[in-house]
């Protein structure tokens, strides 16, 4: 007679699958990860330490730009015959707006990947997709955007990480602007 | 009722070094836990290189977003998600392991008479299922997960888990009577 026990067993497990023995890995794996979260850790020092040094750069230049009224760095003039000195944002520089400078660098940081999100999304719109030489890079900047973003939705408030994302939209805007630039001294040379 | 063999408690200490990025706890954590994430990734793609890469590509997985983990259900359910996760990617991103799987039992060798009747013959027989049928059947009979959870694993409905486990049962019923019959009929 069977316990109520064994016929829930046997319902839930028929062919008593359970009765297998584990199987052994052919090797051990830790060495290999092992290797992988170190290198890991290498990179993500290396970031930070960019990153911060990054978060102060990008603070001081989304202030210089908004206090200027200037196009931020890699803005290609609409014309090629067109400087940005020519703009007329730079003809605004005689009323400076106020003090940007005293935003805190969260702030600035978080203002300044939504210009660079804003940026791209042009670039993309107008200039369509990237040559598949550098797209395989836009790419893989895109997974390490989504990677900050996993982070970022867990900790919104960090400086680091937000100034990660700002380092990373800064490649990929650096991209479109070598793109654009190989197109335009191509176009020039006809 | 003897649970997934998973279910090994990890202590808090352990985790929370483990969050902080150290490697020496992180090691801890794949020696508690290497052989049922292996046997859990054997089980479904049936081949000892894949489950090998499946596991290895989990626990580095885990490891980098073990600050997701938010300890409202046990550490050993979270990381059996993430390698189960990863095997079910695997058999579906790369159907040429059914392929190996079948090559390798087509022609299995006459089970010897000492044989028959043990868990060999199940092993074996598992092997020969379809590796969706199988994933299913393991998961259901062994993990413990219900169908719904089966369903969305797959990205299907619960009928597919349904019907795959009935046929997953049914095969290996056909697969194993002969030997269970003529070793005495364990069921």
């Amino acid at each position: 007679m069977m316990t109520r026990h064994e016929v829930r067993q046997r319902a839930d497990d028929p062919l008593d699958l359970r009765g297998l023995p584990l199987a052994d890995p052919p090797a051990d794996g830790w060495p290999e990860i092992e290797a992988a979260l170190l290198e890991r850790n290498r990179r993500g020092r290396a970031q930070r330490i960019g990153g911060g040094l990054l978060a102060v750069a990008a603070s001081a230049v989304l202030a210089f730009s908004l206090m200027l009224g200037r196009p931020l760095p890699g803005d290609l003039p609409a014309d090629p015959g067109t400087t940005v000195a020519d703009t007329p944002a730079a003809a605004a520089t005689a009323e400076p707006t106020p003090a940007p400078l005293q935003e805190p660098p969260l702030e600035s940081l978080i203002a300044m990947s939504q210009q660079l999100e804003g940026r791209i999304r042009a670039w993309r719109a107008s200039a369509g997709d990237l040559p598949s030489d550098v797209l395989v890079y836009q790419v893989e900047l895109q997974d390490l955007i989504v990677q900050v973003d996993e982070a970022l939705s867990a900790s919104p408030d960090s400086t680091e990480l937000w100034s990660q994302r700002v380092n990373l939209l800064l490649d990929v805007t650096r991209l479109y602007e070598n793109s654009l630039r190989r197109e335009y001294y191509r176009m020039a040379s006809l | 009722m003897n649970g997934s063999p998973f279910e090994i408690e990890l202590d808090e200490m352990t985790l929370a070094r483990a969050r902080r990025g150290s490697v020496a706890a992180c090691e801890q954590i794949y020696r508690a836990y290497h052989r049922p994430a292996y046997s859990v990734a054997f089980r479904i793609a049936h081949c000892p290189e894949t489950a090998q890469e499946i596991a290895q590509e989990a626990f580095i997985t885990a490891f980098r977003k073990i600050r997701q983990y938010r300890g409202d259900a046990p550490f050993w359910g979270w990381l059996r998600r993430v390698v189960v996760n990863h095997a079910i990617s695997t058999i579906r991103r790369d159907r040429r392991h059914d392929a190996v799987t079948l090559q390798d039992f087509h022609e299995p060798e006459p089970p010897r008479q000492e044989q028959l009747g043990t868990a060999m013959d199940l092993e074996a027989a598992l092997g020969l299922l379809d590796t969706e049928d199988r994933a299913v059947v393991w998961l259901h009979d062994v993990e413990g997960y219900n169908h719904k959870e089966i369903a969305d694993l797959f990205g299907k409905t619960e009928s597919f888990s349904k019907t795959r486990l009935s046929r997953a049962r049914s095969r290996l019923r056909d697969l194993l009577q002969p030997h269970r019959s003529a070793a005495g009929g364990l069921r």
